[in-house]
């Protein structure tokens, strides 16, 4: 599957991004998780374990949103860093 | 020109756009496999969808399927249908191409 | 490499953006689904004639 990159632009879809990155790192596919502009809307349990889940699976996880980065451990990335980064990418799936 | 098609639907606003690029895709010959997922499987409770029923094979996420609240038969799915998110990766991997609805 | 950039909805800044970079010198197709009278058929040939199909919001 190669490497793909997760899009999150929408925060309705953030858990759904989540679930299926993780699902894609289940299959061997190396994943980078991008939440784009918008805070974390709901740091619930669910998506805290998900996304502990995901650390552990050795996904990456990016936001140009510094609340992210600074509250949940995102590592940072510009527009223009993660449009390089997506580039890279084998596959691309916007959420 | 053979290959096969893979449809993720995670937004339920596109149901046209699906239907639409299967029809065209099935018409050329083309497998067509598509997961719903998310706020997607809200379209499998659309008079449309039907239309999709011979034309591709269909799967959706059990999961969003029931925390919105959703029961009973989809037109097309039978009970293995009712998938997991390995089941978008399994398409991803056996698909030439791939698209996001 | 050759890119088919597949718009759902007309593109925001950011979207626009994206495009902008993760494009960056190689060829690349706008098929816009929002617009009428779209030709299926030659979506679907786009899709399989480009590398890399990126379906954005």
């Amino acid at each position: 599957m190669g490497k793909v990159a997760v899009l999150i632009n929408d925060t309705e879809q953030q858990y759904e991004g989540l679930r299926s990155s993780l699902g894609m790192l289940l299959y061997n596919a190396e994943v980078q998780m991008f939440v784009i502009n918008k805070e974390i809307d709901n740091m619930d349990e669910a998506y805290r374990d998900n996304m502990e889940f995901l650390d552990e699976m050795e996904g990456e996880r990016y936001s140009n949103n510094t609340a992210n980065v600074a509250k949940y451990g995102f590592k940072y990335a510009s527009v223009e860093e993660m449009g390089e980064m997506l580039r890279q990418a084998d596959l691309v799936i916007p959420f | 020109m053979a290959g096969k098609l893979g449809i993720l639907v995670s937004s339920d606003k596109h149901l046209d756009y699906v239907i639409h690029l299967t029809e065209a895709a099935h018409d050329k010959g083309k497998d067509v496999e598509i997961f719903f997922t998310g706020k997607g499987v809200l379209l499998t409770q659309s008079s449309e969808f039907q239309k999709l029923v011979g034309k591709a094979k269909l799967s959706l996420c059990e999961n969003s399927f029931r925390a919105l609240g959703l029961e009973g038969d989809v037109p097309g799915l039978g009970f293995k249908d009712f998938a997991t998110q390995a089941k978008n990766a399994e398409i991803i991997k056996t698909s030439d191409r791939y698209v996001v609805f | 490499m050759k890119i088919l950039h597949i718009l759902r909805t007309e593109p925001d800044e950011t979207v626009k953006d994206f495009i902008k970079t993760s494009t960056n010198g190689d060829q690349a197709k706008t098929a816009e689904l929002y617009n009428s009278d779209i030709d299926w058929s030659s979506v679907v040939e786009d899709i399989f004639s480009y590398d890399k199909v990126i379906s954005w919001w």
